[in-house]
């Protein structure tokens, strides 16, 4: 059958043709290339170099992003990038929020000409890969007491320290690298052959296994001084990246719980017990309808921060807001719809537990589900209660 | 009323859809011309009931297939308020060029022909039926085994007549059909082995009847993952394929639902299984209760014999 | 110059169909898409176009919703872009006198399409405009490549696989082949839209529509399938296989 995505309050009415026709072509990407090899790719706990080539060809890396090679579409277009990957696998919807809202959207928004036009064109084709280099062993929900540090030596930078939970990591050629110089946040451009730069991949993942993850590792690492991010300082950088990504995720999500509910519904309509299909029963109806609601519900956010995207009026709670809410519901889909599945559930015959368990670090990263819940606590208080001083 | 009929040929005779062409006809009440390309079966098309005669058209130029050479040498000779062919590939080709050329319109593929004339046609791959109304002079493909064949019993004359016409399409090399297996997806006709084939190595008896239908091979996830010598790609169901064929035939398949999901939507589904009370019978459109063992010999004997004919 | 490559636009193979009121619920059909095998006969032209044969003018005749097989020809390469504006319901002779036309008006001297379209599956198409035009005709084929002043083919004939050759001018339909289709990209998907359809009618193309002697009297959905019988023991063997023959008619 047709995958029929879930659009009870039909956005599809909304969107452009264009956007249409974007979500269209990753849409039919996924169903042929990533659906029929994603169960291998997580057995193996690969991400197959040929998607990177193929998502590269498609030319939607860096989607809102313009000039320098990149495809400058709308916001929207980007979300429904997202979720149609997602739909696919959160693994690979990683790869490319981190390409193109990590690595590829720091070097847009604060590089130099030369660093532009020196990376981003082979990054938009997805040619070379990119990093982001924020979070440390020690320091997550907390990036801005982060050790990792940077000295300036006269000819060069010298970087010292660590960086974990690396999406694309060992196989980026670049890795956009934040750490305090004299005691400032900077960012900086870390290239694969760097002398005293490793990125050994993490293993022994129950989530996000068809990516890859790793750590960042600098030892005296020297990088020539054309290689800071000139135009910012803080974690006003890193934030804004993060920004962008957290609003790919929150339509990512959506295309997840899209993809968890259409498998609990078409497994509820075969399944017979007692005698009928067991999408017949009062409690399972309640779950279907439940899936129904939220995802209506986070595809009306999702929409709608995008617009405010593409009118430049959002404000960063408002995507606090939306990834928050829709991982959530997508975290509780897959898990309502491993229920429905049954023992099936716990299978790779079906997606839904992939997705659970893909779902739970998407719930962590790009801001814990926590951190967000204390972002809009503070934008209603204006008190903030992340730390204990006031 | 008069009908043409275009007789269609298979390895160098009349094929027996001929039969059954002229058997719709005459349920017309038409009188019927059967037109004979290269010749070829005009003596058997003039031994069928109701054939008033035949044309036997012969040329070098029915060496190659070229259809629009081969349309333009029958259109004079076909006519009648009628035109009907087989919806072969080179019947539906074949009388498409013919409307074209006398200006009359051409319904596909029927499998119900009524006087009026009215017509059923399966359209979206089988999903639904369209009645049609067309009315004479027009042309009508029809399909094979839909029709009731005219019995033997005729003597109609035979008219031969030559033609000369330039063949504008060349046949520089004659290729060999690749050996290699239909994949599940694309195939017509599946058979499909589960665990209950006991071993993979006789996957061969699959295989076996498979040559004899022109079948794709697959097999059910409990297969693929028991076997290493099974590969996924042959894997039907949730994660394997999916597959619509025509027929599907599951061979020591129990019917769990992940396996079921895969193959649902094919047309026809025939389930050989030695336990009675498996799953796959109670969506099966024809059941054996059988082993393999002996199944699979029998069903490739009959299977042979009825695809021969 | 150039290929006239002519694209229908049917419910996605992969759609649900409905009946209701005798006729099939249009409005109900998930997706539209190109007919399967015409993608094939898009994909050998722009291959085609790309060698420099010239441009490719993508054909469609329909209603408006066709316009969309236009702009995803568009997306991966077609440089014209001509929808004759129709209803869904012309006859064989209406249909080929319009596309005729079109391809007359586009001077192009190859017409492409897939063997039959995914809605009827009848397959006219292609050999009645070769008889309209006084074209060659090659059906059936999987590649299609320049050759001398003509072109060399791979066709399923009816004695096997061939390797043809045929001069110009020709019509040639497609059947499913090894190639790999291209997608189309964000670049394509945006030049696309950039690209403007021409909108022809019958009267442009001075054909008459009215008055057909084919008509479509009723829709309905496949009878239920009779329930599954179940047989015991090999006896039952020879019975079955008459009955696939017989009764289902798949073998």
């Amino acid at each position: 059958m047709a995958y029929e995505a879930l659009d009870f309050y039909d956005i599809d009415s909304l969107l452009t043709e264009e956007e249409r026709m974007v979500r269209d072509m990753v849409r039919d990407w996924v169903e042929e290339r990533v659906l029929p090899n994603i169960e291998d790719a997580c057995r193996d706990g690969v991400f197959p170099d040929q998607w990177r080539a193929e998502i590269g060809e498609m030319g939607i890396l860096g989607a809102p992003l313009k000039g320098y090679g990149c495809p400058g579409l709308s916001y929207i277009a980007y979300g429904l990038i997202c979720q149609e990957l997602e739909r696919g696998d959160s693994g690979v919807r990683s790869f490319a929020s981190v390409q193109g809202s990590l690595a590829m959207y720091p070097i847009w928004d604060f590089g130099t000409e030369e660093q532009k036009e020196k990376y981003l064109p082979d990054m938009a084709r997805g040619e070379l890969v990119g990093c982001f280099g924020l979070t440390e062993p020690d320091y997550g929900s907390n990036p801005g007491d982060m050790i990792t540090r940077a000295e300036d030596k006269g000819d060069y930078f010298l970087l010292n320290g660590a960086k974990m939970w690396i999406t694309n990591g060992t196989i980026a050629d670049i890795a956009v690298v934040w750490a305090k110089l004299e005691d400032e946040i900077r960012g900086f451009i870390v290239e694969k052959g760097d002398e005293g730069f490793s990125a050994p991949e993490m293993k022994g993942k129950h989530s996000l296994k068809a990516s890859v993850t790793s750590e960042l590792v600098f030892q005296d690492c020297q990088i020539p001084k054309d290689r800071i991010l000139p135009d910012v300082k803080g974690l006003r950088g890193p934030f804004s990246c993060l920004n962008n990504a957290r609003y790919g995720i929150s339509w990512g999500a959506v295309g997840a719980a899209q993809s968890c509910f259409n498998s609990a519904r078409e497994y509820a309509l075969s399944r017979i017990q007692f005698g009928h299909p067991i999408a017949s029963f009062q409690l399972v109806q309640n779950k279907l309808s439940w899936m129904l609601r939220e995802i209506t519900k986070g595809q009306l956010l999702a929409y709608h921060i995008g617009k405010k995207k593409d009118d430049e009026s959002w404000i960063p709670e408002q995507i606090s807001l939306a990834k928050m809410n829709n991982v959530d519901m997508a975290l509780e889909i897959a898990r309502m719809s491993r229920d429905i599945h049954g023992a099936n559930g716990i299978l790779d015959e079906y997606p839904v537990m992939r997705h659970m368990a893909n779902l739970e670090s998407v719930k962590t990263y790009e801001g814990t589900h926590d951190i967000h819940n204390l972002i809009l606590g503070r934008h209603i208080t204006g008190i903030q209660s992340f730390t204990r001083e006031l | 009323m008069k009908t043409s009929v275009i007789s269609e040929s298979s390895n160098g005779s009349l094929h027996p859809v001929t039969a059954q062409l002229v058997g719709a006809a005459s349920s017309l009440g038409s009188s019927i011309t059967v037109v004979c390309p290269g010749g070829i079966g005009s003596t058997e098309a003039a031994q069928i009931s109701g054939v008033s005669k035949v044309i036997s058209v012969e040329g070098e130029c029915f060496e190659t297939y070229d259809c629009i050479a081969w349309s333009e040498t029958l259109a004079p000779l076909v006519e009648g308020d009628l035109i009907l062919s087989s919806s072969s590939a080179v019947g539906r080709e074949l009388i498409s060029s013919l409307a074209a050329i006398k200006g009359i319109p051409v319904v596909q593929d029927v499998t119900r022909l009524a006087d009026g004339f009215s017509v059923s046609r399966s359209i979206f791959s089988g999903k639904a039926i369209e009645e049609v109304n067309i009315s004479a002079p027009c042309a009508i493909s029809l399909r094979a085994n839909s029709f009731e064949a005219s019995r033997g019993g005729g003597d109609a004359e035979i008219a031969s007549v030559n033609v000369s016409q330039d063949v504008s399409v060349a046949v520089k090399q004659a290729l060999a059909k690749a050996s290699e297996r239909i994949d599940v997806s694309e195939a017509d006709i599946i058979i499909s082995g589960g665990r209950g084939m006991g071993e993979p190595s006789n996957f061969s008896y699959l295989n076996e009847v498979a040559d004899v239908l022109g079948a794709a091979v697959g097999a059910s996830r409990a297969a693929v993952d028991t076997w290493e010598e099974i590969p996924h790609s042959m894997q039907v169901g949730q994660t394997g394929k999916t597959v619509t064929p025509n027929l599907y035939i599951a061979v020591g398949i129990s019917g769990a639902i992940q396996h079921l999901a895969g193959m649902r939507s094919s047309k026809y589904i025939l389930a050989i299984n030695k336990d009675p009370g498996a799953p796959i019978f109670g969506v099966a459109d024809y059941g054996i209760v059988a082993t393999w063992e002996e199944a699979l010999p029998v069903l490739k004997e009959h299977l042979s014999e009825m695809v021969s004919n | 110059m150039g290929v006239a490559v002519l694209l229908k636009q049917v419910p996605d193979t992969t759609a649900k169909i409905s009946v209701s009121g005798g006729r099939v619920d249009e409005s109900s059909i998930a997706k539209w898409s190109i007919s399967p095998y015409d993608e094939y006969a898009l994909e050998n032209a722009i291959k085609m176009s790309e060698s420099g044969f010239g441009d490719v003018v993508a054909i469609t005749c329909g209603p408006a919703r066709a316009s969309k097989c236009l702009t995803e020809a568009a997306a991966v390469g077609a440089d014209r872009l001509i929808h004759v504006v129709a209803e869904s319901t012309l006859d064989s002779i209406q249909v080929q006198a319009l596309l005729s036309a079109a391809v007359k008006s586009a001077q192009c001297e190859v017409v492409m399409c897939g063997k039959q379209a995914a809605d009827t599956n009848s397959g006219s198409t292609g050999p009645g405009l070769a008889s309209i035009l006084d074209f060659s005709f090659v059906g059936a084929v999987t590649e299609v490549s320049m050759e001398g002043g003509g072109f060399a083919a791979t066709r399923l004939g009816p004695s096997g696989l061939e390797q043809i050759e045929v001069g110009s001018p020709c019509v040639f339909t497609f059947d499913k082949a090894d190639t790999e289709l291209r997608r189309p990209n964000v670049r394509g998907i945006m030049m696309a839209k950039k690209k403007p359809i021409e909108n022809l009618s019958a009267n442009d193309l001075e054909v008459e529509t009215s008055n057909s002697r084919v008509s479509v009297e009723s829709h309905s959905s496949p009878p239920e399938k009779p329930p599954g019988q179940k047989f015991v023991g090999v006896e039952s063997i020879a019975e079955v296989v008459s009955k696939l023959r017989e009764e289902a008619n798949v073998i």
